[in-house]
């Protein structure tokens, strides 16, 4: 039963999104659509409806269609909130979490990539800092902080902040000798040496480690919200998952990756705006 | 002429990771005038890019240094602006930009308006009006090596620095540009050093042109002068009378330097071990007051500070006989006549080329002319007398003795005469006789005069058979005499061993010039088995005034025997330039196309200044400058052939590539 309802809105809608791409980009779309289809057929078939264990693609379809999918903006108060509001909450806090890491990141990059005493001392401290799983700091950080949600916060800024930290820092070391020389022989001023020649050179890198930085906030959020609680995919899933509601896991996972995805994207996206063409 | 640039005996050390260290650059001197355009050439690898940048400031001398106006460089500026080898623009800004932030950093002080005028002066100068918004990604090479010249130029630098400004640039893009700088940096006056790989480049825009020796211890081999008139064009330089003459001599320059690099790359590397290859020495010498540092580094134990067991100080018969010694390995090393080893190396006589090496200078001056007391009688006091009587006495040719054919003292003597007019090959006869012979000759009558060393020529004043009527400070005070001279192959098989050597006599030619130790080496070179004569005769000029025997009172010569002060003991290679001008001005060898090559593998400063450093005493070497004899004959040692044609009484000039290892491969090839 609730595999018929789930398969007609599919039936009616695919098509019409396909046809707005197919007639130029088909060869782009079709192979990933086409092995997307191919897993989910497999899925199905190794988990029928009426089987133990895990739901197949349908059956999660027809239990999250209401109201989490056609309602990604409910709020019923308390925890009980539509997946899309659940997501921002994630989105907010990697959003402070992650921006303080990149200021803090980025600055303290360039100090130690101008500074050879200064990298010679810190670099080994953070070579042993950056191993550290993210949330191995969270128990820590809600000792210092007492509140579940700057402590999801310093954990995503923990976690993000070393390949931004190690990035800039080998951009600011990987300057091209002849910039350095340009800006020696014309004897730049120290600001000038920085904005002209020392950021837009070492762009590239930053943004590496920025994207870097992105991607390990968004692994780190989902646990650390699983720990913490309160509104947010984390803790969705790890409710869903504590009342077996194994649907729900799925269609969040489904939401945590393309959002994860969106968000590498977004920063490659801005890197290819301001990085120049000799650059790359 | 008014110095611009002065690069001061620049040397550049890198240190190895292994804890020795690589000396790039050894004692470059340099003095360029203002709006001088000079190019320096070399193959890659000899530091022509490293010295660039010691000019630019960005690297450092770690001797010497670089003086602009008057100042000393010590740290990069626009007034040196450079443009580098890959253009260097910053990729993030337009081509406006770039030159933008140059003039806008150096020209602070002009108001913007005037700042912006000269940026679309300079993109207008090179052509790339059109380009102006561009980014160097979308730039051509030759295009980006415009703007690098524009941004280079829009900041009026005193010295433009460019290093290998074309090199990545197709020929007709190069041309074009080449042309357009010639034109810029005519109208601006600017100063020109050009690092360059490119002959016709450099010979197209020089004044002169600097060609650099291989690494290590790169130092300059040869400068040329482009005198070809300005403005120039591409299409007419070549047309110039003497375009492919100099042309020829860079190129056979750099194949020289190929040719040494081959051969620094066969040669079997020797180990260098524990201690030395080598502890007990044969050392040939000829019983003269010269032999002092020898006999000083045995008798004062020099030899065996530095590791000797047992020196043997064998007395020889002959130059002659040292010569041959030293051929067939009878002896190690040698004490020879200045022009012995580099007589050898190029193959004196119907003998076959042997590299000889000379990595010390034993003594200078020391030697005399003496005729016999007959002339003096005569009236003849100076080498206008002696000419007359040459002249009146048409029936009689007499005879002069000299010691070698290789020696000081021969090619001082024809020097001598031949200034005065009078052919040392027509007007008189001039034999070979050795030293401790002399003397007796002269009393014989077998001969009328001679130049040879102390204390020959005070043993005839004492004994009244002559006369001395020019010591050789009249000539030429500082004149390199006796030489260190081993084979070369001794010094690769031995290189721990002639250091050693260099070092001990080293400071036992330190010890010789020391006042106050004369009295006792005079006692030593006394003894029989050293000069073995009576102490008065070799007293004179050594220790006491020298007496000529033409009644004048005796006169105290300071440097007469020179042993170390005034950088006796560097075997410069000037010096050797002007040995080699003057064996080949009398016949005695052809002059070597070769020289640089020749002149490199005999007088070996870097060894020299290897022993120099170890002993913490200083390893340079005499400038190239030009310098002249008693006449004034300038002589140029970047013009030796000129020299030579400028001399009216000499043999016709032979010239002829001299082979080295032509012999060696044979061998191999035969084994």
């Amino acid at each position: 039963m609730t595999a018929r309802t789930a398969r007609r809105p599919k039936s009616n809608k695919l098509p019409k999104f396909l046809t707005t791409f197919l007639q130029d980009k088909l060869a782009i779309i079709a192979p990933p659509l086409i092995a997307i289809a191919v897993f989910m057929v497999i899925w199905q078939l190794l988990c029928p409806p009426g089987s133990k264990g895990l739901p197949g693609p349908l059956q999660v379809l027809g239990e999250t269609w209401d109201p989490y999918i056609i309602y990604p903006l409910f709020d019923n108060g308390g925890t009980d909130k539509g997946l899309g509001l659940q997501i921002f909450a994630s989105l907010q806090r990697v959003g402070i979490g992650f921006s303080l890491a990149s200021l803090a990141g980025i600055g303290l990059g360039i100090l130690i990539g101008t500074n050879k005493v200064i990298y010679r001392a810190l670099d080994p401290l953070f070579q042993v800092l950056r191993t550290i799983p993210p949330l191995a700091w969270l128990p820590i950080s809600l000792a210092a902080f007492q509140q579940s949600n700057p402590s999801a916060i310093f954990v995503i800024f923990i976690t993000s902040i070393w390949p931004i930290i190690i990035n800039t820092t080998v951009g600011v070391q990987q300057i091209p000798q002849d910039y350095r020389n340009v800006a020696k022989v014309l004897r730049l001023s120290r600001q000038k040496y920085f904005l002209k020649i020392l950021i837009p050179a070492a762009v590239p890198y930053i943004f590496t480690g920025l994207r870097i930085g992105i991607g390990l906030s968004w692994l780190a959020i989902i646990a650390a919200e699983m720990l913490v609680g309160g509104v947010g995919i984390g803790f969705f899933i790890w409710d869903a998952y504590n009342n077996s509601l194994l649907s729900q896991i799925i269609l969040a996972l489904v939401y945590v990756g393309v959002v994860g995805f969106l968000l590498d994207r977004i920063v490659s996206f801005a890197a290819s705006k301001v990085v120049a063409e000799e650059q790359k | 002429m008014s110095v611009f640039v002065e690069i001061d005996h620049v040397d550049r050390v890198f240190p190895l990771p292994n804890g020795s260290s690589y000396v790039a650059l050894k004692n470059i001197e340099l003095k360029i005038k203002q709006g001088e355009f000079i190019s320096l050439i070399g193959h890659s690898g000899c530091g022509k890019s490293t010295l660039l940048n010691i000019v630019a400031g960005l690297d450092k001398a770690s001797r010497g240094g670089v003086i602009l106006e008057g100042r000393q460089v010590t740290r990069p500026g626009p007034d040196r602006m450079v443009v580098f080898q890959n253009y260097s623009l910053l990729p993030w800004l337009t081509v406006y930009e770039n030159i933008a932030l140059a003039v806008d950093e150096v020209m602070k002080h002009l108001p913007k308006g005037d700042r912006k005028s000269i940026v679309q002066h300079h993109i207008d100068l090179v052509g790339l009006r059109q380009a102006v918004k561009k980014r160097p990604g979308e730039l051509s090479g030759g295009m980006k090596q415009r703007v690098a010249i524009a941004r280079a130029l829009a900041i009026r630098p005193k010295l433009l620095l460019l290093d290998e400004p074309f090199g990545a640039l197709d020929a007709l893009t190069r041309g074009g540009l080449q042309e357009q700088l010639m034109k810029i940096c005519e109208e601006s006056h600017v100063t020109c050093i050009m690092v360059t790989h490119d002959v016709d480049e450099a010979l197209l825009l020089s004044d002169r042109v600097v060609m650099l020796t291989n690494g290590p211890e790169s130092h300059i081999g040869q400068i040329l002068q482009v005198p070809i008139p300005r403005p120039r064009s591409r299409m007419e330089v070549v047309k110039h009378p003497s375009y492919y003459t100099m042309r020829n001599e860079i190129i056979y320059f750099l194949n020289q330097q190929k040719r040494d690099k081959k051969r620094k790359a066969t040669q079997k590397v020797v180990i260098p071990r524990q201690g030395l290859e080598k502890v007990t020495l044969d050392i040939g010498f000829i019983p003269l007051t010269d032999c002092a540092p020898l006999v000083v580094a045995k008798e004062k134990g020099f030899f065996k500070k530095h590791g000797f067991e047992e020196v043997n100080l064998c007395r020889e018969t002959s130059w002659n006989a040292i010569a041959s010694g030293i051929a067939t390995k009878r002896i190690d090393a040698a004490q020879m006549v200045a022009g012995m080893p580099l007589a050898m190396t190029i193959g004196m006589g119907e003998n076959q080329p042997l590299p000889i090496v000379t990595s010390l200078v034993l003594s200078r001056n020391g030697n005399a002319i003496t005729l016999s007391k007959r002339f003096y009688e005569q009236g003849v006091r100076t080498l206008s007398d002696f000419k007359k009587v040459i002249a009146q006495t048409q029936d009689r040719v007499y005879t002069l003795g000299v010691v070698h054919s290789s020696s000081m003292h021969n090619l001082m003597l024809r020097y001598w005469l031949a200034s005065g007019g009078i052919d040392p090959d027509r007007d008189v006869n001039l034999i070979v006789i050795p030293p401790q012979q002399m003397v007796a000759s002269l009393k014989a009558e077998k001969i009328d005069g001679y130049c040879v060393g102390e204390p020959w020529n005070s043993l005839a004043v004492n004994e009244d058979l002559g006369f001395v009527i020019a010591t050789d400070l009249d000539i030429w005070p500082g004149n390199p005499d006796k030489v260190l001279g081993v084979s070369e192959d001794w010094v690769n098989q031995h290189p721990q061993t002639h250091i050693a050597l260099i070092k001990a006599l080293l400071e036992a030619c330190q010890y010789c010039d020391e006042p106050r130790n004369r009295e006792e080496i005079l006692q030593l070179l006394c003894q029989p088995q050293y000069v073995g004569s009576a102490p008065e005769s070799i007293r004179p000029g050594f220790i006491d005034p020298y007496n000529r025997g033409t009644g004048e009172a005796p006169q105290l010569l300071q440097r007469f025997n020179q042993f170390h002060l005034d950088n006796t003991n560097c075997p410069g290679r000037v010096e050797g330039l002007w040995l080699l001008t003057q064996l080949a001005r009398w016949g005695i060898t052809p002059f070597p196309k070769n020289w640089i090559e020749i002149l490199e593998r005999v007088r070996r400063v870097d060894l020299y200044g290897e022993a120099a450093r170890q002993l913490r005493l200083s390893d340079l070497e005499p400038d190239r400058d030009p310098f002249k004899l008693f006449d004034g004959m300038v002589f140029n040692p970047d013009d030796p052939m000129g020299y030579l044609q400028r001399l009216d009484i000499r043999h016709e000039i032979q010239v002829k590539e001299i082979i080295l290892d032509a012999a060696k491969t044979l061998q191999k090839a035969m084994s």
